[in-house]
């Protein structure tokens, strides 16, 4: 969740698959068979009444220890049952959710849906729209760049659970052996690249993953870029080939790779692992859930990062996900109700952020002084929250996701992937993935330009 | 021959030799040689205790779907490619050329409509998900008509018949026995595909405690990685070693099964 779906080698061999019967489904959803919608509508004080009344809700989430957070719940308000499912990490929780929301029956009351993937599931009334049930009261509880992608098509479709906004992790010890500070803009990112690369071919700034369609979305973002438009449920906008911001990263982007200043990689592999450990990156462009990851994976490397603003000073979202209630859960005010305590509750927003690790949505945390002066000892001497929270407030606003994003990062791989390589002309891999996308979306019954 | 050879071989040993690393190791090691300590009992004790040891539990389960399934399988497509192959009745032959058809779709593609039925039926989140599809093998019937057109000689059927053996008694006593490199094939064939089942189990099954290995260490996979952004578990070593100790009963089914893998039983059998 925090972070776009990452190609494992499963994943890759699944991919095919899975977008074969997700796009089976959503071509069957088309006709709104399988969806009903909400129906009944309630106001907050029904909503937390509901907390207090017998119930027993389903969670699909892949959270590891969310338990932990779900464990304070049940203590507060222990008449709400509720049921963890680890029902498959992002695209593969997305396939089963399609599924039994299509089959009308299966589905849980409350899923974990990450923010790309939220417009699908939304746009197909699959969800429940929140607003119906007093959400909008939320608003102002949440960071900005949180809420926007929770309102999708003039609803409200989920409680933001986490954010990644993207920031600069480096290696100081690197950095330092050639002398360098880390990189302010990305014309000092482009200079230190190739200085790198020219005092020590073994060790490179950065790398780009082909199989990583959320880091460059990410990426357009962060320049500025808006290549997908929504209007109203069926209308949608692509432009991967004259947007500004997908022109900008093409321009910063391809020639570091053109030149191999740049490594062309994939990531969360074995081999990528050992890269981060042994000290052959300098940087490493992701969102705020990274430091867990880090500590986790390689803990050797301990004392050796550190934390900077994005190149540029404005940042994007990487990764992040909401928790949504399904327009087929039997106790909807229940599942409201514990979504909205889950994300917003300032126990639960703290234990999920302590115990389970994900970078908080919330502005109570995001502004509380003991979370951004915190020492993380991972990266000694620097306030690691710090960076993230002024990040988070610089996320560029207005950022959209297609209704079929899913589909879209499953191709990414064959047309940009192909130009996030020396030799790729990444311009044109943007209009090829445009047109695909436009095709695909036409296919579905959308209305494309 | 030798690219091949370590095409099939180097991820063995990888996987063998990862298996034996702690999680650290596993990424400040060269991937095709030791780490750091020798962890590997460690690791297998890991798997079987991790989360209530419900490795043993998804072992089970896998063996319980691929055998039960695979077994039924090879049963059901023994039969049906002995009666295509052998038995002159209306619509044989439309019959063969759906069955031919169906090896074309691809099992991914029947999992949303397989889904709906089932959920319909009311034996979603049950192992009869599971069960049920595995049953039918378009190719293993397929194969077996193939096999029973030549394995089982019409004269030596027509002689049982003069002496008066009933059409069972003949299935049963002469036929199976010459069909069984067949069907070991097809057993084979279909072991090997229930086994490593993943996208069907995936949709149909919510409980993790009916799970077969491959969804359950997918699931573990996902913990490892920090699925969730923050909050990584660290149990890639279990994911490594669970999956080394997953392919163990594939290896050792398919030495002993070898052994009735010899063909032409009934040559010289009669007279063309």
């Amino acid at each position: 969740m925090s972070r776009s779906p990452r190609p494992s080698a499963l994943t890759r061999t699944l991919t095919a698959a899975g977008a074969g019967a997700l796009s089976l489904v959503l071509t069957a959803c088309g006709g709104g068979s399988g969806a009903s919608d909400g129906g009944q509508k309630a106001d907050a004080a029904s909503v937390r009444a509901a907390l207090d009344k017998p119930a027993e809700i389903t969670f699909w989430t892949w959270v590891p220890n969310i338990e932990k957070t779900v464990a304070l719940f049940e203590k507060k308000y222990p008449k709400v049952k509720v049921h963890i499912v680890n029902a498959g990490r992002s695209k593969d929780e997305y396939t089963k959710l399609t599924t039994t929301l299509k089959a009308g029956t299966g589905a849980p009351d409350v899923a974990q849906i990450e923010y790309f993937a939220l417009p699908q599931f939304a746009i197909s009334k699959s969800l429940v729209n929140l607003a119906d049930y007093g959400a909008a009261d939320l608003k102002d509880k949440f960071a900005d760049s949180a809420w926007s992608q929770v309102s999708v098509a003039g609803g409200i479709y989920g409680i933001p659970q986490d954010t990644g906004p993207m920031a600069m992790f480096y290696r100081k010890d690197i950095l330092d052996r050639f002398g360098a500070t880390p990189p302010r803009t990305w014309e000092e990112f482009g200079a230190l690249a190739k200085k790198i690369h020219d005092a020590d071919p073994n060790v490179r700034l950065t790398y780009a993953d082909p199989g990583d369609a959320g880091t460059s979305n990410s990426l357009i973002w962060d320049f500025g870029g808006k290549p997908y438009t929504v209007n109203g449920a069926t209308d949608v906008t692509i432009d991967l080939k004259d947007d500004p911001g997908a022109k900008a990263y093409a321009d910063t982007w391809g020639p570091l790779i053109e030149s191999k200043l740049v490594d062309s990689t994939a990531s969360w592999n074995d081999e990528w692992w050992k890269s981060m450990a042994s000290g052959k990156y300098a940087t490493w462009l992701a969102g705020a859930w990274a430091p867990a990851v880090l500590e986790q994976n390689i803990p050797q490397s301990k004392g050796q990062w550190s934390v900077a603003p994005m190149p540029g000073g404005v940042s994007a979202e990487n990764g992040g996900s909401s928790v949504a209630v399904t327009t087929q859960s039997k106790n909807k005010e229940a599942s409201v109700a514990f979504a909205q305590w889950l994300d917003s509750d300032p126990e639960a927003v703290k234990s999920l952020n302590s115990e389970v690790g994900l970078f908080p949505a919330t502005k109570v945390l995001l502004d509380d002084p003991g979370f951004r002066g915190a020492e993380v000892p991972f990266f000694p001497g620097s306030k690691p929250n710090e960076v993230f929270a002024d990040m988070s407030k610089a996320v560029r606003p207005g950022w959209q996701y297609l209704p079929f994003q899913v589909y879209a990062n499953s191709v990414f791989k064959d047309s940009v992937g192909q130009a996030l390589q020396p030799g790729g002309n990444l311009p044109g891999a943007l209009a090829t993935w445009e047109e695909r996308l436009k095709l695909y979306g036409k296919e579905q019954g959308f209305t494309v330009k | 021959m030798g690219l091949m050879l370590a095409y099939t071989l180097i991820p063995l040993i990888w996987l063998a030799i990862s298996a034996t690393k702690s999680n650290q190791t596993l990424f400040d090691s060269p991937g095709l040689w030791f780490g750091d300590g020798f962890h590997l009992f460690d690791n297998i004790r890991d798997v079987f205790t991790y989360d209530g040891g419900i490795y043993l539990r998804w072992f089970g389960n896998t063996l319980l779907y691929s055998v039960v399934g695979a077994g039924g399988a090879s049963v059901i497509a023994t039969m049906g490619g002995y009666a295509l192959a052998k038995f002159e009745f209306a619509g044989r032959r439309v019959l063969s050329a759906l069955v031919i058809g169906a090896i074309s779709i691809p099992a991914s593609a029947l999992a949303v409509p397989t889904y709906l039925l089932f959920s319909d039926m009311g034996i979603v989140n049950t192992p009869w998900a599971v069960l049920l599809p595995s049953l039918a093998s378009p190719f293993g019937l397929y194969l077996m008509r193939v096999y029973a057109t030549e394995a089982v000689p019409d004269a030596m059927l027509e002689a049982a018949r003069i002496d008066g053996a009933g059409e069972l008694r003949i299935f049963l006593t002469i036929s199976t026995r010459l069909l069984a490199p067949g069907f070991v094939t097809v057993l084979l064939f279909t072991l090997v595909a229930t086994w490593n089942n993943y996208f069907l189990p995936l949709i149909v099954l919510n409980d993790p405690k009916l799970f077969p290995l491959t969804v359950g260490l997918r699931q573990w996979d996902s913990l490892a990685q920090g699925g969730a952004g923050a909050g990584a578990i660290p149990i890639l070593p279990l994911v490594i070693t669970g999956s080394l100790l997953a392919i163990v009963p594939l290896v050792v089914a398919f030495l002993f099964l070898q052994r009735f893998w010899q063909s032409g039983l009934a040559a010289g059998g009669v007279k063309q």
